[in-house]
């Protein structure tokens, strides 16, 4: 069996001195879509922060292995540049910076020497229109006035652009109305492929229903409480969160 | 001297006042002590531009050092030099500057003539360590236009120097100009740098500062609209490192009705860089319909570094549209984590947000093909 793509240990984390984490593992291998699940003030999005090493967020045990290495104390843009993207909920404004700029700027980080500014240009417009963004897009500041569904879209189109080998989408369906989750699910589905780990992180399951998972975790007050198969999503739909969150609380 | 009789007048003015408290207002937040010149001032400098299409010195345009243009064009810079009025800030130094400058820029654009290509000057000093006193001079003709860009810079090798500049601008009626002026002077250059703009009826003025340089820069920048229609966008960009002190006064005075103004600087500091921003707003009784806005931004990058700013407003009727706001803060540490999540070291992220914040300002630069090029000056100083 080759090494995992990524390999969580028994992760702790907290802010503020509060617990948030409290012991996650979890293995992805590539070419696998992991759903996790659960509802709101789980711990959530402190997981995704996390596994980015956002300074706000301390590890108190545990480890992060990527590929084998463990880059448990890796700064955020050497985990982005050994290729993990995390496309955010609330993506970030970035006021007097185009799109074109910043995505190129990124490119650029990570491919280093190998940046081809022809290349990207026309890779750059290729992926614009597959998410049906007008050329405009280019020129507007990150997220800048952005509606849900543009700043959604422009998450999927850096992670287009950027082909990380794991990334961790931070409730990628907030936000978007039906056609817009239609047109963000294809951007992520034509990215699937043997090379590629996926964490879809999620409240509901009607993501799922456009991005079939092959491993559904149910998390629930910082720990994955069960573990199953892409029919356990439909299992919560039917049942919700209640019947775990009781478990967690007589555990 | 320029030999100019006005110079003999100057002396004597500059001579009777005595040099400012330092605690006045003017002076409380920066070191008077190294301003003041020990001597008169022998400093030379070179004054240089690209010369002018043909065609545009056929139509009379005229950009030129101002000791050449007194011998070539006594007349016209006789009836211009030295009359945009007494300025209310750095007046002492004004005066200096008037009776002790041998040199400078004259720039001048006959009635009707545009000039579509930007001009580009600059001044640099031959670093014998005298301080230096240019004056510039920028007459712009009824419905004429034009575009320049002044540049300060300091040879590679020079020393230490203190530089007393005075800019008098005078737009007459619909004359259109933009004045860039680059400041790169070295990192213990100290300057003064006196500014009085009078626009006449329908005149548009953009005055766009980028301050980069100098160790010290006292600045005092005065635009007057002295009839109606006339408009003013005011611009500017500071980024200072190291030990670097800005202290930037702005006046906007509005002496006729239908006028408009239009304010805003940003600065970014790091290390322990200062910049103090005070600015008044002035409108006068007759001023009515008038628009003035006045807004302020500092970034801080590190924690040594500050920004103070102090805004203020003198309305002396009814009927106008006055706005004015400061903001000073750190860097968004949320921008910092979404840039550094698409794999850009810190400060490569810092760098990308600093020259989005100076953005606004440059996108407000009228000449498109000069956007990058300031754009280009500034992401190379942060």
């Amino acid at each position: 069996m080759s090494t995992p793509l990524l390999e969580i240990q028994d992760l702790h984390a907290e802010i503020d001195g509060k617990e948030i984490l409290k012991g996650i593992s979890l293995t992805i291998n590539k070419g696998q879509v992991h759903a996790l699940m659960g509802p709101n003030g789980s711990g959530k999005s402190t997981l995704s922060n996390a596994l980015l090493g956002h300074p706000k967020y301390k590890i108190t045990q545990g480890k992060i292995l990527f590929n084998g290495q463990d880059i448990t104390d890796w700064k955020t843009d050497a985990r982005a540049r050994a290729g993990i993207f995390l496309g955010f909920q609330y993506p970030i404004a970035v006021s007097g910076v185009s799109v074109a700029n910043f995505v190129r700027t990124a490119m650029k980080s990570c491919a280093g020497a190998n940046f081809q500014a022809k290349e990207f240009r026309k890779e750059f417009k290729a992926a614009m229109s597959a998410l049906g963004v007008e050329e405009s897009f280019a020129t507007r500041y990150v997220n800048d006035g952005f509606s849900g569904g543009e700043k959604k879209r422009l998450e999927i189109l850096q992670m287009t652009m950027l082909k990380p080998t794991l990334a961790i989408l931070d409730e990628t369906d907030s936000g978007l109305d039906i056609d817009a989750l239609k047109t963000v699910s294809e951007g992520i589905n034509r990215l699937r492929g043997p090379e590629l780990g996926i964490l879809l992180i999620t409240h509901y399951q009607r993501l799922l229903n456009y991005i079939l998972p092959d491993v559904v975790h149910v998390f629930v007050d910082g720990k994955i409480v069960r573990s199953g198969g892409k029919e356990l999503a439909l299992e919560l739909e039917a049942k919700g969160y209640a019947p775990y969150e009781k478990t967690a609380v007589t555990a | 001297m320029l030999t100019h009789p006005s110079q003999k007048t100057a002396l004597d003015q500059f001579n009777a006042l005595p040099w400012p408290e330092k605690t006045s207002e003017e002076w409380r937040r920066s070191d008077l002590a190294g301003l003041i010149a020990a001597d008169n001032g022998d400093g030379a400098f070179s004054v240089r531009w690209d010369a002018v299409p043909p065609e545009m010195i056929h139509a009379g345009v005229i950009l030129t050092d101002l000791t050449t243009a007194l011998k070539q064009f006594p007349g016209l810079v006789a009836e211009y030099l030295f009359k945009t009025g007494t300025p209310r800030g750095l007046t002492k130094f004004a005066l200096q500057n008037q009776a002790l400058t041998r040199q400078g820029l004259f720039c001048y654009i006959p009635d009707g003539v545009h000039v579509d290509l930007p001009m580009h000057s600059w001044i640099e000093p031959a670093g014998n360590g005298s301080p230096l006193f240019p004056r510039v001079l920028v007459v712009v003709g009824e419905g004429a236009s034009a575009t320049l860009i002044d540049e300060r810079r300091s040879p590679a090798d020079s020393t230490a120097m203190l530089c007393n500049e005075f800019t008098e601008v005078l737009l007459k009626a619909d004359a259109k100009f933009s004045y860039i002026r680059l400041q790169r002077w070295n990192e213990s250059a100290r300057e003064l740098f006196g500014h009085r703009a009078v626009l006449k009826r329908n005149a548009h003025y953009s005055h766009i500062q980028i301050g980069l340089g100098g160790e010290m820069s006292k600045a005092n920048l005065e635009t007057i609209l002295s009839e109606t229609g006339a408009k003013a966008d005011l611009l500017g960009i500071l980024f200072g490192s190291g030990k670097q002190h800005f202290d930037f006064n702005t006046l906007q005075a509005h002496e006729a009705p239908h006028t408009t103004s239009d304010l805003l600087y940003k600065s970014v500091l790091k290390d322990t860089a200062k910049s103090i921003y005070t600015g008044l707003i002035r409108i006068e009784k007759e001023a009515k319909q008038t628009d003035a806005y006045q807004d302020n931004r500092s970034l801080l990058l590190s924690q040594g570094a500050k920004a103070d700013s102090i805004p203020r407003l003198e309305i002396l009727t009814d009927d106008v549209q006055c706005k004015h706001g400061v903001a000073v803060g750190p860097v968004d540490e949320d921008q910092v984590f979404y840039l550094m999540s698409r794999g850009l070291p810190r400060a490569e992220a810092e760098r990308l947000i600093v020259s989005g914040f100076f953005n606004s300002v440059l996108s407000r630069v009228p000449v498109e093909a000069l956007r990058e090029e300031l754009a280009a000056s500034v992401s190379q100083r942060i």
